[in-house]
C-alpha cells in the first residue's frame, strides 16, 4: 500500500481533537497544580521559564528530600500541550532523585503523552527547562 | 437542545439548507464543461450566470463586474497581481490574504495606523498618500474585532489623488450592506462560504474601467480575466446563498444578532474576572465579540470550551500554530498578552438566548480555574 493510499484510511481515534487522548486527560485532570496562592505550598525550591509574552510560562516548585523529589507543583500559562506537559513532567519525576529527575527530557515527555504536534514539542522542551531552573535554583539554595 | 454551539461563523459557517439542496440538485444534472458550445456546457453557463447575477444584485453592481474566484485569498491575491511592482498602502489590520499577497508583489507596502479599536486613521492615510501609491486596499470589516473601516472616507481621500481602491468585504459580506457605488470601490472582495455558501469559492468585483490582469492565465474563462474550468457545483451554491441573503433581508436578521452579541459581552464582562473587550461596542459587524482574559491563554480557554460543545476562535498564536499572535490585537492594543489571551465570539443567524446561556454556565469557570493555575498575575482593572 502506498503511503497516499494509506493516508486514505487513516483514523484518528477521536475524530475532533488536535491532541492525544493522554494530553486530553491531562488537560481535563491536570495532576499536581498549584491553584491560587503560592505560598501555600512551602517549596524547597523554584525555577521559571517561558514568557507570557510568547504566549508559554512554566513554574515548577519541588520538595526534596534526601536530594529526591518528594513532591512536586507547578503553574503554568499557555496552551493545552503546555498545561499537559507540566502535569505529565510533574507525575514523571516525583520520587526521583534530582539527577534522575534532569534525566527526563523533553522526548521523554512527549512520548509519554502519546506524541505532540510538532509545533508543540516546544512545550515539553519548557517544561524540561522549568524543572532544571528549580533543581539549580534548590543546589544554590543548599 | 443543540448538541453543538457553533461562535465561530467569522471563520466559516454552515452550509444553508437550500445551498445543500440546490447543490444536490446541481449535482444530478448531467453538465458539460461551462466553456463549451453544445448543450451540456451551455447548461452548465446558465447555470453559473444565474448564479453570477445572484450576487452582482447583492452587491449592486453589473454582472461583467463580477469574476468568479477560488475564494477571498485568491481574488485578494489577484488584485495585488495587478499592482505588482508598484508601491500599494493597506491598514496595519488586514487579513493575511492582503498583506502578505501584497509583499509578495509591491515593491513597498506601506502600514496606515488604526486606533485601539481597529479603525483606521484617516489622517495617518491623508499624509501617506501621494503620487506615488499604486493602490490603497482597505477592509470593510475586520475579521478579528469586527471593526467596521470608514471606506466611503478612504475612496473620498484616494479620489483626490487619482489612486484606485481595494476593499476586502470578505468577513462583512451578508452582514451588512454593500452597495459597490455607495462605497465607490474600484475592486472588492467576497467568499461564498461566510455567508452559508460553500468554500472554494468566492468573486472578485473589479470595477468597469479599472485597470485589470489576470493571475490565473490560459484560458478564456470569466471574460479572460481568470482562466480555468468553471467550478459550476460551488458556483451555483455562492449564487444560491446571495439569493438567500437578498431574499430574506440577511442584514436586517443580522441586526438581531447584534442583540444577543451585546447581552453576551456584558454578561461576560460583569461574570467573568479580568475580562476586557477588544471589539468596539459601535462600527462593529452584528455578530462578532472579541475578549481578553487576563492570564488565561486563548488555546486552552478554545479547547476547554470545544470539550463543553461550545465552538469559538482565538488571537492565541499557539492556537494558529504560529509563533506570533494575532497582529490585528497587537496593532489595536501593542499588547501580547491581551492577543494570547483573546476568544473571538462569532455568532450565526441560529444563535439563541440559550446558547449564549450554555456559553455563561462554563465560560466564568474555565477561566477562573485558568488563571487558578497560571504564572501570570493579574493587574487590577481601571
Amino acid at each position: 500500500m502506498s503511503g497516499a493510499d494509506k493516508g486514505c484510511n487513516k483514523t484518528n481515534p477521536q475524530p475532533g481533537w488536535v491532541y492525544s487522548d493522554i494530553v486530553k486527560e491531562h488537560f481535563l485532570s491536570p495532576r499536581n497544580f498549584l491553584m491560587g496562592d503560592e505560598s501555600q505550598f512551602a517549596a524547597d525550591a523554584e525555577g521559571i521559564v517561558g514568557n507570557p509574552i510568547c504566549g508559554d510560562q512554566m513554574k515548577i516548585f519541588i520538595k526534596v528530600k534526601d536530594d529526591k523529589i518528594i513532591d512536586i507543583k507547578w503553574k503554568t500559562y499557555g496552551c493545552a500541550s503546555a498545561i499537559a506537559s507540566t502535569s505529565a513532567l510533574s507525575e514523571l519525576v516525583k520520587g526521583k532523585t534530582l539527577a534522575e529527575a534532569l534525566e527526563v527530557g523533553p522526548e521523554e515527555i512527549t512520548k509519554y503523552l502519546g506524541g505532540l504536534p510538532k509545533h508543540k514539542f516546544h512545550c515539553s522542551v519548557l517544561g524540561h527547562e522549568a524543572l532544571a531552573a528549580a533543581i539549580n535554583n534548590y543546589r544554590e539554595r543548599k | 437542545m443543540k448538541d453543538l454551539i457553533y461562535l465561530d461563523h467569522a471563520a466559516t459557517s454552515p452550509l444553508l439548507p437550500c445551498v445543500k439542496a440546490e447543490m444536490q440538485r446541481i449535482m444530478e444534472l448531467d453538465l458539460g464543461n461551462a466553456a463549451a458550445l453544445h448543450g451540456a456546457g451551455q447548461t452548465a453557463k446558465e447555470i453559473v450566470e444565474t448564479a453570477r447575477a445572484n450576487v452582482a444584485r447583492l452587491l449592486n453592481c453589473n454582472v461583467s463586474e463580477i469574476i468568479f474566484t477560488s475564494g477571498g485569498t485568491e481574488a485578494n491575491n489577484t488584485v495585488m497581481e495587478i499592482f505588482r511592482g508598484q508601491k500599494v498602502l493597506i491598514s496595519s489590520v488586514e487579513h493575511p490574504s492582503v498583506r502578505e499577497a501584497a509583499k509578495a508583489r509591491a515593491c513597498e507596502v506601506v502600514e496606515i495606523i488604526v486606533d485601539q479599536k481597529g479603525r483606521m486613521e484617516l489622517r495617518d492615510l491623508e499624509k501617506k498618500l501621494d503620487e506615488t501609491i499604486g493602490l490603497v486596499s482597505v477592509m470593510l470589516a475586520n475579521n478579528e474585532l469586527g471593526t467596521i473601516e470608514p471606506v466611503v472616507e478612504v475612496v473620498k481621500c484616494c479620489k483626490k489623488h487619482n489612486i484606485p481602491v481595494h476593499c476586502d468585504a470578505t468577513q462583512a459580506f451578508g452582514k451588512i450592506k454593500i452597495d459597490v457605488n455607495e462605497l465607490g470601490v474600484d475592486y472588492l472582495t467576497i467568499s461564498a462560504h461566510k455567508i452559508g455558501g460553500p468554500t472554494g469559492v468566492g468573486a472578485l468585483f473589479v470595477r468597469q474601467g479599472a485597470e485589470f490582469n489576470p493571475l490565473m492565465c490560459g484560458g478564456h474563462q470569466e471574460n479572460k480575466r481568470r482562466a480555468g474550468t468553471s467550478n459550476v457545483l460551488a458556483i451555483a451554491g455562492f449564487g444560491t446563498a446571495a439569493k438567500w441573503c437578498w431574499d430574506n433581508w440577511s442584514c436586517r436578521k443580522w441586526a438581531e444578532v447584534a442583540k444577543l452579541r451585546d447581552i453576551l459581552r456584558e454578561r461576560i464582562l460583569h461574570e467573568v474576572p479580568y475580562s476586557s473587550c477588544n471589539s468596539p461596542e459601535e462600527i462593529c459587524l452584528p455578530n462578532i465579540l472579541n475578549m481578553s482574559f487576563q492570564a488565561a491563554e486563548g488555546e486552552s480557554i478554545q479547547l476547554y470550551l470545544d470539550l463543553k460543545g461550545i465552538i469559538v476562535g482565538t488571537g492565541s498564536a499557539c492556537a494558529a500554530g504560529d509563533i506570533k499572535p494575532s497582529h490585528t490585537l497587537m496593532a489595536t492594543t501593542g499588547d501580547a498578552e491581551v492577543a494570547h489571551s483573546s476568544i473571538r465570539f462569532s455568532l450565526g443567524l441560529d444563535t439563541t438566548k440559550e446558547d449564549i446561556e450554555r456559553v455563561m454556565a462554563v465560560l466564568p469557570g474555565i477561566v477562573r480555574r485558568l488563571q487558578g493555575i497560571s504564572t501570570v498575575k493579574v493587574k487590577e482593572q481601571i
